[in-house]
């Protein structure tokens, strides 16, 4: 729901493009007056892989995907709209490799960035997983709306607890002491991974001030070529200065040993 | 024709013994070693013992006279899982290596006791292979006892070139957690058989999905190896329309 309300609501003057699977949203308009493409990945009940329907990334959502910013127009700038469960768990998806289809999103993403567009993606609701690795996280500028139904992880939380065989109480306190393990947005950000947060009262329906806020912030990071920046590049900020100081340590000695 | 009997088995080996029998005789050198003490400090709070090298090895090594990064992860601790520092340690000689790299991928992803920053070094780890793969060799092995999984399946697939055995898997979610998101009627972990020959290397090499399959012997990877040095990079694997064509056989009828 998240992902299509924000994909609809962003662009101005918007009209979809097609040629693309239902599950994959892909809009062309613009903010303040330059080009845009909005991606994002949608429950589709109709999904002709039955654990891709709910919104997961899957198999046909991969492909569609790295097609919308492959195929994107030339001068548009992309902003992938993030709100994804997690990626497709089935037989029939890791048969089929799965994790081509994500890798082939990933490429799409990476190659387009390399090439000087810009990207941009907006947390909306659920970034687990693979799924958000596929769809979000090589963007050179990542925003996310400051509330509670925002989900950053690499696992869905029940599952969390079975894998571990903790009970939902123990991984919740894991989360205050090991925070590369909590779910929220303002842990996200302590380690430089988000740009901006943006309060916002309902995001299912975003009032007009608030998603002009979220087009400032987009408009201000396009005309500072944030977009072109790569994923290493956040360990730059102040916040991972301060929270991700091992995989700065960790870096600066392999380049003495090097 | 080598007799059984003297053949070096990648499986049994460990990674520091893969490395150095994969690269040129005596070129390896590890960077970050156990004696850095270089270990994670969010395990004991989650009731694991840390590793003093993490669980990957890294360094540099000359591969047929090439000067390149080398990486080994190793499946027996914690799945060869990527956290924080293993992920810095993989991303930063990919960023550094010259002219090219190579990966033993035993790994079942990300860590998840070190979940969001695993998932941010594995994001910076795929856009280093493509950086690296434009201007040299990138190529993975897949074909230790965990496979290559999660995040680092994505990554490898972004690989020059790919390297199996038939004791490897590749794929995105790994059995278990299949069997546990999807119900055991969707697939049984179990089932030993069915998961090789869905996800195994023979399987994988078949559809396209890696390019050489090689026994498990060190000398024939070593070979294969300095071969996929010399192959041009298979830009077809993920091509959209080969994967259309393949997905297509597995959609439900």
């Amino acid at each position: 729901m998240r992902g299509a309300i924000w994909a609809r609501a962003l662009l101005e003057g918007a009209r979809a493009a097609g040629g693309f699977p239902e599950s994959v949203v892909v809009r062309d308009g613009t903010i303040a007056g330059q080009a845009y493409r909005a991606i994002a990945v949608v429950p589709h009940s109709g999904a002709r892989f039955p654990r891709a329907r709910a919104g997961e990334f899957g198999l046909d959502e991969g492909i569609g995907v790295a097609e919308a910013v492959r195929d994107a127009p030339p001068d548009a700038a992309i902003v992938s709209i993030v709100d994804v469960p997690g990626q497709a768990f089935g037989r029939r998806e890791e048969a089929a490799g799965l994790h081509l289809s994500l890798a082939a999103a990933v490429e799409a993403y990476i190659g387009e960035r390399r090439r000087g567009r810009q990207l941009f993606s907006l947390i909306v609701g659920k970034a687990i997983s693979g799924a958000f690795l596929a769809h979000g996280m090589q963007s050179g500028w990542i925003g996310a709306l400051d509330d509670g139904g925002i989900e950053v992880h690499v696992m869905p939380a029940a599952s969390v607890a079975r894998v571990t065989r903790s009970s939902d109480d123990e991984v919740a306190r894991i989360a205050t002491v090991v925070p590369a393990t909590a779910r929220d947005v303002a842990t996200f950000a302590r380690f430089g991974a988000l740009d901006a947060v943006f309060d916002v009262a309902d995001p299912l329906a975003p009032a007009a001030g608030e998603i002009e806020r979220v087009r400032t912030a987009i408009d201000r990071a396009r005309r500072a070529q944030l977009g072109t920046r790569a994923p290493v590049e956040r360990l730059q900020s102040p916040a991972a200065h301060a929270h991700r100081a091992l995989a700065r340590e960790v870096r600066r000695r392999v380049d003495q040993a090097w | 024709m080598t007799p059984t009997a003297l053949r070096r088995s990648y499986v049994e080996s460990t990674s520091r013994e893969r490395i150095a029998a994969l690269a040129d005789p005596g070129s390896f050198r590890e960077i970050l070693d156990p004696f850095a003490r270089c270990s994670s400090p969010y395990l004991a709070e989650q009731g694991v013992v840390a590793q003093r090298d993490d669980g990957v090895v890294v360094g540099r090594a000359l591969l047929g006279g090439r000067d390149v990064a080398a990486v080994a992860v190793d499946g027996r601790f914690l799945g060869g899982s990527i956290g924080e520092i293993g992920g810095a340690k993989i991303a930063r000689v990919l960023e550094r290596a010259r002219d090219g790299a190579f990966l033993l991928l035993d790994t079942g992803g990300i860590r998840l006791q070190e979940a969001n920053l695993g998932l941010l070094a594995i994001a910076e780890i795929c856009d280093a292979i493509v950086a690296l793969r434009e201007r040299a060799p990138v190529v993975a092995v897949v074909a230790g006892r965990v496979g290559c999984y999660g995040g680092m399946s994505v990554a490898a697939a972004l690989c020059s070139q790919i390297i199996m055995s038939p004791v490897g898997r590749f794929g995105l979610n790994g059995p278990e957690v299949v069997e546990q998101e999807a119900g055991i009627e969707e697939l049984d972990a179990r089932d030993r058989p069915a998961i090789w020959q869905a996800t195994g290397g023979v399987r994988r090499v078949g559809q396209g999905h890696a390019d050489v399959l090689v026994e498990d012997d060190l000398d024939e990877l070593a070979r294969a190896l300095r071969d996929a040095f010399r192959a041009s990079p298979n830009r077809e694997r993920l091509s959209l329309e080969r994967l259309r064509n393949r997905f297509a056989q597995e959609a439900p009828r």
